[in-house]
């Protein structure tokens, strides 16, 4: 079956080899996951000078640390004598310094390099040249983007232009005043799925009627199958007797203060390619960081925050998290068992969009852009 | 006696590396604003103390964290082991001297031979 032979009311997928060759994951890891800003760290996890975390960025480990100054800094984490990972530990603390464990050539928490053995007989060696390789580091809404591009598009035009773009502003989503909220939980799912098929479920709706049970209880438009994010600053209503979202439409936590009127009772999702779901509801935001290992791995770290009164009170707020972790458990059940099928000859040539799920095909010839690809 | 720095040249809590003498010698100045020197070589591998933490009256290496008394050069425990040298030092008209030391050095292996 050929694309033109497809009949109208519904548009090719990629092929399946697309979440199963090796090849092209590579590709997607040069071209979009270290050639994009990818969101990596939530800033308050690196409470004081010192504190580090490490990440996989496409097929780079990034050292994300605080420095002396509070500021926040990024390099990878390969020593620049003779490459041995700097720090193997997901996060830690260092005192003062980042020190090779082979021979220990030692950098400051700018990445410059302060010390190693017999240093002082070799004055050529520039200390700064031989730091630690600096990535391009942001923050924003409470959290570290990194970008491993040499000359990064603008983060406005590329990842708050997604906002804007989904949102209409980026006032809207400023009113959750996400960087002072608190956490409240954090999951971590290791799915066995391609990051697209990830990315893909969470834009389509045409699901969440069939595996979403508590979710369309809550916000009943959702039955219909229509994606949330297709008509800009559209949210989702909640359901005429639902008081708050909650896995049982029971009251959920103090509003956040900045929620207008407009966006009370109300759910908005975006997604922020490559990586980033943000779920915005008026006392708590959802987002979800993706970390692709593998052409059918992805490691995705989703954090609920409130504000950091309803945090700090201490009060259950399981009702409230236990929705959207349903939710989750749901999806990347669904993204698992359709990572099965994309090796199939069933699928060789891939399966099809219906209407309320062209908006992917978008996301589709977004991703071959990015690649430099076309179908064959 | 050796000119090593101008003394406002060296605020409290730095080092300066004296290299026109092998081995070459560390001169700190402390928070409490007293100036110590001692050899900057650690006995333990060829690392600069100079380029180490200064808390209080003690230097610790960069490399292995042994920490060296600048009063007295003793190391507070492995990898080193023996202590480094302590020299004199002078301020006159705001500059600092360094007053060497004629004991002989404790320097590491790889160190050790240059100094001949």
């Amino acid at each position: 079956m050929t694309t033109s032979s497809l009949p109208p009311s519904v548009i090719a997928t990629l092929p399946g080899g697309h979440y199963t060759d090796e090849n092209i994951f590579a590709l997607e890891q040069a071209r979009v996951f270290e050639s994009m800003w990818v969101c990596v760290v939530r800033a308050a996890d690196l409470a004081k000078p010192g504190a580090f975390k490490t990440v996989q960025v496409g097929r780079e480990s990034v050292l994300v640390t605080r420095a002396r100054d509070n500021s926040i800094r990024a390099f990878l984490n390969v020593c620049r004598h003779r490459g041995a990972r700097i720090k193997a530990e997901e996060c830690g603390e260092v005192k003062r310094a980042f020190q090779c464990p082979y021979h220990a050539w030692t950098y400051d928490l700018e990445g410059k390099l302060i010390a190693a053995p017999n240093l002082t007989k070799m004055p050529d060696i520039d200390r700064v040249e031989y730091g630690l390789i600096n990535v391009h580091v942001r923050e924003w809404l409470g959290y570290v983007w990194v970008n491993l591009a040499d000359d990064p598009t603008p983060f406005e035009e590329e990842v708050q232009g997604q906002v804007v773009e989904r949102l209409g502003d980026l006032d809207s989503i400023h009113n959750y005043d996400v960087a002072n909220l608190g956490l409240a939980r954090r999951t971590v799912y290791d799915v066995k799925s391609n990051w697209k098929l990830i990315v893909e479920n969470f834009m389509e709706c045409y699901h969440c009627a069939t595996i979403h049970p508590e979710l369309t209880e809550v916000i009943p438009e959702f039955a219909e199958g229509l994606a949330t994010q297709l008509s800009v600053g559209h949210g989702a209503e909640f359901g005429e007797d639902i008081e708050g979202f909650t896995v049982d439409g029971s009251a959920g936590a103090d509003r956040i203060d900045g929620v207008s009127e407009d966006q009370n009772r109300r759910y908005y999702g975006l997604t922020v390619r490559p990586l980033v779901f943000i779920n915005l509801v008026p006392d708590h935001v959802i987002l979800h960081r993706m970390f692709p290992l593998a052409v059918d791995r992805t490691v995705v770290e989703c954090d609920w925050l409130f504000r950091k009164d309803v945090v700090d009170s201490g009060r259950d707020l399981d009702s409230s998290i236990e929705l959207f972790h349903r939710v989750n458990v749901q999806d990347f059940e669904a993204c698992e068992r359709t990572q099965l099928g994309m090796g199939s000859r069933a699928y060789a040539r891939g399966g099809v969009l219906v209407p309320s799920e062209h908006h992917i095909g978008g996301f589709h010839e977004w991703v071959l852009d990015r690649l430099g690809t076309t179908l064959a | 006696m050796i000119p090593a720095c101008a003394l406002a040249a060296l605020p409290r809590g730095e080092a300066f590396r004296l290299d026109t003498v092998e081995p070459p010698i560390a001169v700190f100045h402390t928070d409490d604003g007293e100036l110590y020197a001692v050899d900057d070589t650690c006995t333990h591998q060829d690392a600069s103390l100079a380029d180490g933490w200064l808390e209080g009256c003690e230097v610790e290496c960069p490399l292995h964290a042994s920490r060296f008394d600048l009063r007295t050069g003793h190391a507070d425990g492995p990898p080193a082991k023996l202590p480094v040298r302590t020299h004199g030092v002078v301020v006159e008209d705001g500059t600092v001297y360094v007053v060497p030391s004629d004991l002989p050095p404790n320097l590491p292996p790889g160190a050790r031979a240059r100094t001949v």
